[in-house]
Protein backbone atom coordinates (compact mmCIF):
# COMPACT_ATOMS: atom_id res chain seq x y z
CA UNK A 1 0.00 0.00 0.00
CA UNK A 2 1.09 3.64 -0.99
CA UNK A 3 1.82 6.36 2.03
CA UNK A 4 2.51 9.24 1.89
CA UNK A 5 4.81 10.60 4.60
CA UNK A 6 4.44 14.38 5.28
CA UNK A 7 7.38 16.05 6.79
CA UNK A 8 6.63 19.45 8.81
CA UNK A 9 9.32 21.56 10.61
CA UNK A 10 9.79 25.13 12.13
CA UNK A 11 12.63 26.58 9.79
CA UNK A 12 14.14 28.07 12.37
CA UNK A 13 14.50 24.79 14.03
CA UNK A 14 18.08 23.79 12.51
CA UNK A 15 21.41 25.60 11.60
CA UNK A 16 22.78 25.25 8.27
CA UNK A 17 24.86 22.75 9.73
CA UNK A 18 22.54 20.93 11.57
CA UNK A 19 20.21 20.74 7.51
CA UNK A 20 22.90 19.38 5.69
CA UNK A 21 23.57 16.38 7.89
CA UNK A 22 19.73 16.09 7.92
CA UNK A 23 19.51 16.51 4.17
CA UNK A 24 22.51 13.40 4.38
CA UNK A 25 20.76 11.14 6.62
CA UNK A 26 17.77 11.74 4.59
CA UNK A 27 19.48 10.83 1.62
CA UNK A 28 20.85 7.32 3.38
CA UNK A 29 17.32 6.76 4.89
CA UNK A 30 16.26 6.67 0.62
CA UNK A 31 18.93 4.35 0.29
CA UNK A 32 17.65 2.35 2.67
CA UNK A 33 14.59 2.62 1.34
CA UNK A 34 15.24 1.39 -2.26
CA UNK A 35 16.99 -1.25 -1.07
CA UNK A 36 13.49 -2.61 0.84
CA UNK A 37 11.91 -1.64 -2.28
CA UNK A 38 9.73 0.51 0.02
CA UNK A 39 11.11 3.71 -1.71
CA UNK A 40 8.77 5.61 -4.86
CA UNK A 41 9.53 9.13 -4.35
CA UNK A 42 10.86 11.89 -1.69
CA UNK A 43 12.00 15.98 -2.03
CA UNK A 44 12.81 18.28 0.00
CA UNK A 45 10.86 21.73 -0.73
CA UNK A 46 12.44 25.13 -0.97
CA UNK A 47 11.72 27.13 2.02
CA UNK A 48 8.19 28.30 2.27
CA UNK A 49 8.95 32.08 1.72
CA UNK A 50 8.75 30.63 -2.16
CA UNK A 51 5.10 29.35 -1.69
CA UNK A 52 2.18 30.32 -3.64
CA UNK A 53 -1.60 29.31 -2.93
CA UNK A 54 -4.01 29.20 -6.06
CA UNK A 55 -8.10 29.85 -5.02
CA UNK A 56 -10.62 29.85 -7.78
CA UNK A 57 -13.56 31.95 -6.72
CA UNK A 58 -17.04 32.78 -9.06
CA UNK A 59 -14.28 31.42 -12.14
CA UNK A 60 -11.57 33.80 -10.78
CA UNK A 61 -8.33 32.98 -10.54
CA UNK A 62 -7.08 34.62 -7.01
CA UNK A 63 -3.13 33.76 -6.48
CA UNK A 64 -1.50 35.02 -2.53
CA UNK A 65 1.99 34.82 -1.62
CA UNK A 66 2.07 32.01 0.93
CA UNK A 67 1.44 28.41 2.03
CA UNK A 68 -2.56 27.17 2.53
CA UNK A 69 -1.86 27.55 6.18
CA UNK A 70 0.56 29.91 8.46
CA UNK A 71 1.61 27.45 11.38
CA UNK A 72 4.86 27.17 13.24
CA UNK A 73 5.68 24.42 11.21
CA UNK A 74 5.77 24.12 7.67
CA UNK A 75 5.78 21.45 5.12
CA UNK A 76 9.55 20.85 4.52
CA UNK A 77 9.76 17.86 2.49
CA UNK A 78 7.58 14.44 1.81
CA UNK A 79 8.32 10.84 1.23
CA UNK A 80 6.13 8.18 -0.97
CA UNK A 81 6.37 4.94 0.01
CA UNK A 82 5.10 1.44 -0.55
CA UNK A 83 4.33 0.20 2.68
CA UNK A 84 2.60 -3.56 3.99
CA UNK A 85 0.52 -1.57 6.36
CA UNK A 86 0.01 1.62 8.86
CA UNK A 87 2.75 -0.26 11.24
CA UNK A 88 5.29 -0.59 8.63
CA UNK A 89 4.57 3.12 7.57
CA UNK A 90 4.92 4.54 10.75
CA UNK A 91 8.20 2.42 11.36
CA UNK A 92 9.54 3.78 8.02
CA UNK A 93 8.20 7.74 9.61
CA UNK A 94 9.98 7.34 12.76
CA UNK A 95 13.49 6.74 10.98
CA UNK A 96 12.93 10.44 9.05
CA UNK A 97 15.87 12.65 10.18
CA UNK A 98 13.62 15.95 10.79
CA UNK A 99 11.06 13.50 12.45
CA UNK A 100 13.36 13.93 15.84
CA UNK A 101 12.95 18.11 15.18
CA UNK A 102 9.48 18.39 13.67
CA UNK A 103 6.41 16.63 13.03
CA UNK A 104 5.39 13.42 10.43
CA UNK A 105 2.24 13.35 8.63
CA UNK A 106 1.41 9.65 7.70
CA UNK A 107 -1.68 9.67 5.02
CA UNK A 108 -2.91 6.52 3.06
CA UNK A 109 -3.22 7.15 -0.67
CA UNK A 110 -6.11 6.41 -2.71
CA UNK A 111 -5.26 4.22 -5.79
CA UNK A 112 -7.44 5.69 -8.45
CA UNK A 113 -7.56 3.49 -11.66
CA UNK A 114 -5.81 4.45 -14.62
CA UNK A 115 -4.01 7.63 -13.24
CA UNK A 116 -1.29 8.26 -15.41
CA UNK A 117 2.02 7.10 -14.13
CA UNK A 118 5.88 8.65 -14.81
CA UNK A 119 6.58 5.90 -17.30
CA UNK A 120 10.03 7.74 -17.87
CA UNK A 121 11.22 7.06 -14.52
CA UNK A 122 14.83 5.40 -15.09
CA UNK A 123 15.91 2.41 -13.28
CA UNK A 124 19.01 5.03 -11.59
CA UNK A 125 16.16 6.31 -8.92
CA UNK A 126 16.15 10.46 -9.15
CA UNK A 127 16.16 11.37 -5.22
CA UNK A 128 16.12 15.36 -4.36
CA UNK A 129 19.28 16.30 -1.92
CA UNK B 1 11.24 23.29 -12.70
CA UNK B 2 9.42 21.03 -10.34
CA UNK B 3 6.39 21.74 -8.40
CA UNK B 4 4.83 20.12 -5.72
CA UNK B 5 1.38 21.17 -5.79
CA UNK B 6 -0.91 20.43 -2.76
CA UNK B 7 -4.76 20.60 -3.08
CA UNK B 8 -6.72 21.46 -0.09
CA UNK B 9 -10.76 20.72 -0.03
CA UNK B 10 -13.78 21.23 2.37
CA UNK B 11 -14.85 17.45 2.57
CA UNK B 12 -18.00 18.19 3.92
CA UNK B 13 -18.82 20.27 0.55
CA UNK B 14 -17.44 16.85 -1.28
CA UNK B 15 -19.45 14.65 0.41
CA UNK B 16 -22.60 16.82 -0.29
CA UNK B 17 -22.29 16.55 -3.75
CA UNK B 18 -24.54 13.41 -5.60
CA UNK B 19 -22.76 10.61 -6.02
CA UNK B 20 -22.49 11.20 -9.79
CA UNK B 21 -21.70 14.51 -10.03
CA UNK B 22 -18.58 13.07 -7.88
CA UNK B 23 -17.58 10.64 -10.08
CA UNK B 24 -18.09 12.77 -12.96
CA UNK B 25 -15.35 15.70 -11.62
CA UNK B 26 -13.00 12.94 -10.39
CA UNK B 27 -13.49 11.09 -14.07
CA UNK B 28 -12.79 15.28 -15.47
CA UNK B 29 -9.55 15.39 -12.78
CA UNK B 30 -7.75 12.20 -14.03
CA UNK B 31 -8.59 13.22 -17.69
CA UNK B 32 -7.14 17.01 -17.18
CA UNK B 33 -4.01 14.59 -15.51
CA UNK B 34 -3.46 12.45 -18.03
CA UNK B 35 -3.51 15.67 -20.68
CA UNK B 36 -1.12 17.08 -18.54
CA UNK B 37 0.95 13.52 -18.82
CA UNK B 38 0.77 13.83 -22.33
CA UNK B 39 2.52 17.45 -22.60
CA UNK B 40 4.97 16.29 -20.33
CA UNK B 41 3.74 18.62 -17.24
CA UNK B 42 2.43 15.65 -15.09
CA UNK B 43 5.21 14.08 -13.09
CA UNK B 44 3.53 11.98 -10.67
CA UNK B 45 0.36 12.53 -8.74
CA UNK B 46 -1.79 10.88 -5.43
CA UNK B 47 -5.05 11.65 -4.51
CA UNK B 48 -5.81 11.28 -0.83
CA UNK B 49 -9.12 9.44 0.97
CA UNK B 50 -10.16 12.06 3.97
CA UNK B 51 -8.47 13.04 6.58
CA UNK B 52 -9.43 10.39 8.90
CA UNK B 53 -7.34 7.69 8.85
CA UNK B 54 -4.39 10.00 9.03
CA UNK B 55 -1.80 10.07 11.89
CA UNK B 56 0.73 12.42 13.05
CA UNK B 57 3.82 11.26 14.61
CA UNK B 58 6.33 13.58 16.95
CA UNK B 59 8.89 13.01 19.07
CA UNK B 60 8.41 14.07 22.35
CA UNK B 61 11.04 13.88 25.68
CA UNK B 62 12.87 11.07 23.29
CA UNK B 63 9.73 8.75 22.41
CA UNK B 64 8.04 8.72 19.03
CA UNK B 65 4.44 9.98 20.07
CA UNK B 66 1.71 8.84 18.01
CA UNK B 67 -1.67 10.72 17.59
CA UNK B 68 -4.82 10.44 14.80
CA UNK B 69 -5.42 12.95 12.81
CA UNK B 70 -3.84 15.39 10.44
CA UNK B 71 -0.61 17.94 11.41
CA UNK B 72 -3.32 20.44 11.56
CA UNK B 73 -6.74 20.74 11.98
CA UNK B 74 -8.25 23.01 9.66
CA UNK B 75 -11.46 23.58 7.94
CA UNK B 76 -9.78 22.33 4.23
CA UNK B 77 -7.77 19.39 4.18
CA UNK B 78 -5.40 17.58 1.98
CA UNK B 79 -6.93 15.96 -0.44
CA UNK B 80 -4.28 15.31 -3.06
CA UNK B 81 -0.72 16.13 -4.45
CA UNK B 82 0.41 16.79 -7.84
CA UNK B 83 4.04 16.77 -9.12
CA UNK B 84 4.47 19.67 -12.28
CA UNK B 85 6.94 19.98 -14.19
CA UNK B 86 6.74 23.59 -15.80
CA UNK B 87 8.29 26.37 -17.19
CA UNK B 88 8.26 28.87 -14.30
CA UNK B 89 5.50 29.71 -11.46
CA UNK B 90 3.22 31.55 -13.93
CA UNK B 91 2.92 28.75 -15.89
CA UNK B 92 2.28 26.28 -12.66
CA UNK B 93 -0.04 28.77 -12.03
CA UNK B 94 -1.68 28.47 -15.08
CA UNK B 95 -2.01 25.08 -15.45
CA UNK B 96 -3.18 24.26 -11.77
CA UNK B 97 -5.94 26.85 -12.54
CA UNK B 98 -7.52 25.00 -15.23
CA UNK B 99 -8.08 21.56 -12.95
CA UNK B 100 -11.64 21.11 -12.82
CA UNK B 101 -11.96 20.13 -9.15
CA UNK B 102 -10.51 24.08 -8.86
CA UNK B 103 -14.46 25.32 -9.23
CA UNK B 104 -15.11 23.66 -6.13
CA UNK B 105 -13.59 25.78 -3.76
CA UNK B 106 -10.61 25.02 -1.78
CA UNK B 107 -7.29 25.49 -1.69
CA UNK B 108 -4.24 24.95 -3.84
CA UNK B 109 -0.38 25.23 -2.42
CA UNK B 110 2.75 25.32 -4.87
CA UNK B 111 5.55 24.42 -3.59
CA UNK B 112 8.92 24.85 -5.53
CA UNK B 113 10.98 21.55 -5.24
CA UNK B 114 14.97 21.12 -4.50
CA UNK B 115 16.40 19.96 -7.92
CA UNK B 116 17.19 16.33 -8.19
CA UNK B 117 20.38 14.57 -8.28
CA UNK B 118 20.55 10.83 -9.52
CA UNK B 119 21.54 7.99 -7.19
CA UNK B 120 24.36 6.36 -7.97
CA UNK B 121 25.25 4.70 -5.30
CA UNK B 122 26.98 7.60 -3.73
CA UNK B 123 25.89 10.44 -1.28
CA UNK B 124 26.33 13.70 -1.80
Amino acid sequence: MKYLLLVYMDEQAMNQAERAQCYKDSMQLCHDLVAEGQYLAASPLQPVATATSLRIREGKRLVTDGPFAETREQLGGYFLIDAEDLDSALAVAAKIPAARKGTIEVRPVLEIPNLPTDSRRESAVAVAT
Amino acid sequence: MKYLCLGYYEERAWRALPEGDRQSLLEECRAYDEALWKNGYYLCGNALPGASGTITLRFEHGKVSVTEGPFCQSREQLGGILVLEAKDLNHAIQLMSRLPCMQMGGCLEIRPVEPAQKVNGELK
